[in-house]
């Protein structure tokens, strides 16, 4: 019954496909591979964390006790806006760029990206993006305005030093890059997929990725124009934003959230996608509802342009328009729902393999549903009124940018690594660097919620003793060292594995999607022969034809059948 | 298939980044009234006959595009030749624009009017810049002889991109130019 | 309402409109609490009852089940229409429109102090800034410079200072008393030293410290605070800084015509006594770093005299 069949490749010959793969740096650097770039992306995913964590260890260290004197506030306020904007543009974003462009042609089955060199572009111009706005700390100052850089405080009259200007050109390119990537992978999976991998067919991953690019084609536009005419301001004098000269405060925050809250959704409907991947896998049931989780992929891709308000509901807009982004912003709690208990749902039933990254999807479900509760708390609008603005935004931001987004690269991570380095990782490493995270992340952000609540607003390099300020303060900051050593601990986990894990194989996991059907690490070429594709767990098909999905009929591989 | 379609995504991309600018323009010279000097100080005569030349372009491609497909490679050279000469022609006619501009004074920091304006009209030039490096360089590939596949997608891929360069100046033309004008009641 | 919380907080309510998103807040903590509860349990359940055992062979690949969708859908359905009502009920109680009503204070946000001017009187006030209980206040809320955020956690909404608009808030103060606040929107370098003190107080209270706080400064000066006067007047100091009575008319810092009788200074960074003044007067980039006064470098003894005058200024 199985056959095999060709593989779709890009139209151009496969660059590089003579060069061997052990020459080192040079190599590296010259690489056009999907799997090569992928894993520069996650490099530099980890390196930015890693800074990103430092800078929020240094904050830490400032908040712990009251009217502290360790940092300047000058110091502070870069420290927090570097902080933000590097965990959002140079963590988030190339991580799920980097899974992206890794695994999609493995999992639909392809042998590159549709654009082999323009990946290559699109890395290193984010690549050096991140560069340039780091540069800025040498120059004469770090940006300092909050990762959202409000109008007209980033204007030159109030922010002297060159930093926004980095900031200004270096999100320029890194969203030049970014913007590069999503055509990219939007061709790829269009015209890339093995012949027989109907949309209906493919894995809950790729569609997550698929409609995650058209947000980000949809978004970035809104963000680079607005950091233009910033430049046009600060460079040419102009005054799109200079309140002092007619300019306008509140264009930047419209121009500003009309990209920066889907860029929230974008960073976490991949990890979305990897949860579905690994919830499947390790309970060994496919996914409950797969039509519904996807479909509520594509409502929450949709409402997210259309609550940006929410994040000005304190402007003083007005109730008429208040009412209609605070309805808009309660609704998308419905779709992501819908995906809480359809994983729920996955889960229930199975025979569930608690391996780290099923940890991480496991604590997934409890933080994220914490983190959306909070942000729903937020779109009830009087309750904004009082809480916008405080560390009750902070936790919530936190809880959905950590518990949500990266808790969800970390079940990738544990679940793809045995495939990206073709070696197993310790699995009590990775269960004390599990409980280590978990119990940090919760002491360091829980708190932050009660101290939001008693009136401590966010962006403070100091605060005065209060009553509960002080010793909440202090939890938080032995939260974050404790996160701090997990990391230290993971760092050390990615050396044992590399260095003395012991071989994988090419499918540890009994994995359901074609990534697994390669070898680990995939060859330079990915594949040659396929089976064809009848269900959305095609190499599960294969590897179990007595329960496979491909003998039934669709309506049973979605669970759309009619319940009498 | 693929460049076409990749292109597609690009230009929709584009199409919101000039949203954007266009609706800052829209915001600081339409929001509350029509801020009169917007009339006043651009040049509506002139700018129609650049707007009629580079629309043309649009057609002269299109010409570029039959007699690539039907292999006719001296006519084709003639009409992309002739599209990369509009173009060209367009930003002179720009140009003279800015440089009457700047002359009164109207600088970018002149006000969100002028700041606005040429944020939005520079952008479109510098689009229509990169069309016409574009097209010269797939001129030059015709007289290599790496276009005689009638059946490549870098035509039509250029070909999108030029279109939409053109629909945005209409667009722009009719908001920044035409409108004032009838609102503010400016005879030309 | 009664008190929901044992600190100070957004759930100790002071006004009217806090009140009213106490009720919201406390329905919406409810709702949260069982949807979360609904969550935890079923997944303690599925964790404890599905977990792998030895010798599992593959379960039953079941994929879905319309009805359960239907639930999944149609029950968070149901709350959001319950809170969009909630939330528009309470958004048109607290916010209303202002409807051509003069305002009762006039609040600019500087970087980094806050001014409240009382139309229809004379009084500026900085930083602490007196509000009558039991009458519904329009309060208009401007920005000199940058964006700032009012808040007063107790009193309810905040609201930001936008330059280049208006915005305004509606309070109805129900409890006198000393309520914190602070500056809510990043505004720079001393955004965290932006603090707010309302004092609310009884009607008559409240006219009676208006009416003191519309006079001149008119005290009685020792020696040196006569010699400070006059040091003041031949400094630059009065083109920041008004003390009504005196030739010193600026803007840009907190009015000084009753600075002693603030109980705090610089907006509640330290408390108001000579000892803290003299060491502002002394080097205030060092007190507080990136306010907008600058250095400079006075003797000794002109600073203790303008010690002595600035205090006397009750
Ligand atoms: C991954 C990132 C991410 C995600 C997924 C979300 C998800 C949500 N966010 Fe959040 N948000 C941020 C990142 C994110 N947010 C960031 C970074 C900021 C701060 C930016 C800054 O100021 O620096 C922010 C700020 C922010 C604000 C502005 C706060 C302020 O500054 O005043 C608001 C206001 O409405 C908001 C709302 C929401 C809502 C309604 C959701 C919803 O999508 C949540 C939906 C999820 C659930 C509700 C849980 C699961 C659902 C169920 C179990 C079903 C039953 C429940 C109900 C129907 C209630 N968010
Ligand atoms: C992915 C997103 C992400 C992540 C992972 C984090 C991680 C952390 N964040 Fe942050 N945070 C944001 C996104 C994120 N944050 C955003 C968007 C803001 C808003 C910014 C703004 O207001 O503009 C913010 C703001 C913010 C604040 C508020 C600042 C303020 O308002 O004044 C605080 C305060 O506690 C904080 C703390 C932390 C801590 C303790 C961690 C911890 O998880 C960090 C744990 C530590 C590590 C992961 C690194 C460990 C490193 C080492 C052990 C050293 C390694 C050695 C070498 C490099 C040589 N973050
Ligand atoms: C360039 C403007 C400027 C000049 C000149 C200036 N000040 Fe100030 N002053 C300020 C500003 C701004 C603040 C508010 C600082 C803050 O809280 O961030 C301030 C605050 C103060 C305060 C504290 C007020 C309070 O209520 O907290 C005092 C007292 C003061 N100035 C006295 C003086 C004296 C005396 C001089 C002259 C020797 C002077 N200032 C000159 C701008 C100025
Ligand atoms: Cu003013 Cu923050
Ligand atoms: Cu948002």
């Amino acid at each position: 019954m199985i056959t095999d069949v060709e593989i779709p490749e890009p139209l151009a010959p496969l660059p590089g496909a003579t060069v061997n793969t052990n020459q080192g740096l040079l190599q590296w650097i010259s690489s056009v591979d999907h799997k090569q770039i992928g894993i520069m992306y996650l490099l530099m995913t980890l390196f930015y964390l890693l800074v990103g964590g430092l800078l929020a260890l240094l904050m830490r260290v400032q908040l712990m006790v009251p009217t502290n004197t360790f940092l300047a506030p000058d110091s502070y306020n870069q420290l927090f806006t570097m902080h933000g904007t590097t965990m959002i543009f140079f963590v988030l974003t190339p991580a799920i760029l980097g899974l992206a462009v890794y695994m999609v042609p493995l999992q639909i089955g392809a042998n590159e990206m549709a654009f082999p060199r323009l990946n290559a572009f699109s890395f290193w111009i984010s690549f050096f993006g991140g560069f340039l706005l780091y540069f800025s700390f040498l120059a004469g100052g770090a940006p300092d305005a909050g990762w959202f850089s409000y109008a007209p405080l980033n204007q030159t009259q109030y922010s002297a030093s060159p930093g926004i200007d980095y900031y200004c050109i270096g999100l320029l390119l890194s969203g030049i890059g970014t913007v590069g990537t999503a055509a990219n992978l939007v061709v790829t999976i269009i015209t890339l997929r093995t012949p027989s991998m109907h949309y209906r067919y493919l894995p809950v991953f790729v569609w997550m990725v698929l409609i995650d690019a058209f947000l980000i084609l949809a978004a970035f536009p809104s963000l680079n124009a607005a950091l233009v005419m910033l430049l046009v301001d600060r460079q040419l004098d102009g005054h799109f934003f200079n309140t002092d000269a007619g300019g306008s405060a509140l264009l930047w925050q419209h121009l500003f959230w009309l990209f920066g809250h889907p860029e929230v959704y974008i960073v976490v409907l991949p990890p979305f996608g990897v949860l579905s991947e690994v919830f499947q896998v390790y309970s060994r049931k496919p996914i409950f509802g797969y039509p519904f989780v996807v479909g509520s992929g594509i409502a929450i891709s949709l409402l997210a342009f259309g609550v940006w308000v929410h994040h000005m509901f304190a402007t003083g807009m007005g109730n008429t328009v208040n009412s209609f982004f605070a309805v808009s912003s309660m609704l998308i709690g419905i779709p992501t729902g819908v995906k809480v208990f359809n994983w729920l749902g996955t889960m229930y039933g199975g025979s569930i393999r608690f391996t780290t990254g099923m940890l991480f999807a496991t604590a997934f479900l409890v933080e994220f549903t914490i983190g959306g509760l909070s942000g729903i708390s937020f779109a009830i609008v009087p309750i904004d009124w009082q809480l916008t603005d405080t560390y009750y935004v902070v936790a919530h931001l936190h809880y959905v940018f950590l518990g949500g987004s990266l808790f969800g690269l970390f079940a990738g991570f544990f679940y793809w690594v045995p495939k990206i380095s073709g070696r197993l990782y310790s699995e009590t490493l990775g269960k004390w660097f599990f409980w280590l995270f978990v119990i940090g992340f919760n002491l360091t952000f829980f708190v932050q919620h009660i101290l939001g609540i008693i009136g401590m607003p966010r962006r403070v390099y100091t605060y005065p003793n209060l009553a509960g300020y002080s010793s909440l303060n202090l939890i938080s900051s032995l939260g974050a060292f404790l996160m701090g050593v997990s990391m230290l601990l993971f760092l050390y986990l990615l050396y044992d594995t590399l260095k003395r894990g012991k071989r994988a194989g090419d499918n540890p996991w009994d994995g359901y999607t074609f990534e697994w059907l390669a070898s680990s690490p995939p060859q330079l070429k990915n594949f040659t022969l396929l089976p064809p594709v009848y269900s959305f767990r095609p190499l599960h098909d294969l590897n179990h034809p007595k329960i496979g999905d491909y003998q039934k009929p669709d309506e049973e591989k979605y669970g759309t059948k009619d319940v009498d | 298939m693929e460049q076409k379609t990749l292109i597609k995504l690009v230009v929709g991309s584009e199409a919101i980044f000039f949203l954007a600018l266009l609706m800052a323009f829209v915001y600081f010279t339409y929001v509350p009234v029509l801020n009169p000097r917007v009339a006043s100080s651009l040049d509506l005569n002139r700018t129609s006959l650049f707007t009629v030349m580079l629309l043309s372009s649009s057609v002269t491609f299109w010409r570029a595009e039959v007699s690539f497909r039907r292999g006719r490679t001296k006519q084709l050279r003639l009409w992309l030749l002739c599209t990369v000469v509009l173009g060209v022609v367009f930003l002179v006619g720009q140009g003279s624009e800015y440089s009457s501009l700047l002359s009164r004074q109207l600088t970018v920091s002149k006000g969100t009017f002028t700041t606005s304006f040429f944020t939005l009209t520079g952008f479109h030039g510098l689009h229509v810049l990169i069309g016409i490096v574009v097209l010269s360089i797939v001129l030059y590939l015709t007289f290599l002889g790496d276009l005689d596949d009638p059946d490549s997608a870098l035509l039509p891929s250029v070909g999108i991109y030029w279109h939409f360069v053109d629909v945005v100046w209409a667009v722009v033309f009719v908001i920044v130019y035409v409108l004032p004008h009838f609102l503010t009641g400016h005879t030309p | 309402m009664e008190k929901l919380s044992i600190l100070p907080s957004v759930l100790s309510p002071a006004s009217a409109q806090a009140d009213r998103i106490v009720s919201l807040t406390s329905y919406f903590i409810v709702a949260a609490a069982i949807v979360l509860a609904i969550v935890i349990g079923s997944l303690v359940y599925v964790v404890i009852r599905f977990r792998a055992k030895p010798g599992d062979k593959e379960p039953a690949q079941f994929t879905g089940n319309k009805v359960i969708e239907g639930f999944m859908i149609g029950v968070p359905t149901l709350l959001v229409v319950v809170f969009m009502y909630l939330t528009l009920d309470t958004m048109a109680d607290v916010l209303p429109p202002e409807e051509d009503t003069r305002p009762d204070v006039v609040i600019t946000g500087h970087r980094y102090w806050w001014e409240a001017a009382y139309p229809g009187t004379e009084a500026i006030v900085a930083n602490e800034i007196h509000l009558p209980v039991g009458r519904r206040l329009l309060l208009h809320i401007n920005a000199a410079d940058v964006i700032h955020d009012w808040w007063v956690p107790a009193l309810g909404a905040k609201m930001d200072a936008i330059p280049g608009r208006t915005n305004h808030l509606w309070v109805t103060i129900t409890k006198p008393g000393v309520y914190d606040g602070a500056c809510s929107e990043f505004c720079g370098t001393q955004h965290a030293w932006m603090r707010i003190k309302v004092v609310a107080q009884s009607e008559a209270d409240f006219r009676q410290w208006v009416a003191r706080k519309e006079k001149a400064a008119n005290p009685v000066l020792s020696a040196s605070a006569q010699a400070g006067a006059a040091f003041f007047s031949r400094q630059p100091c009065g083109s920041c800084h008004r003390i009504r009575g005196t030739a010193a008319n600026g803007a840009v810092g907190p009015d000084l015509t009753h600075f002693a009788s603030r109980k705090t200074m610089l907006a509640g960074l330290m408390e108001n006594n000579p000892d803290n003044l003299r060491q502002w007067l002394t080097d205030p980039q060092h007190v507080k770093p990136g306010a907008l006064m600058p250095r400079f470098s006075y003797p000794k003894d002109s600073i203790n005299v303008l010690v002595a005058y600035l205090s006397a200024l009750k």
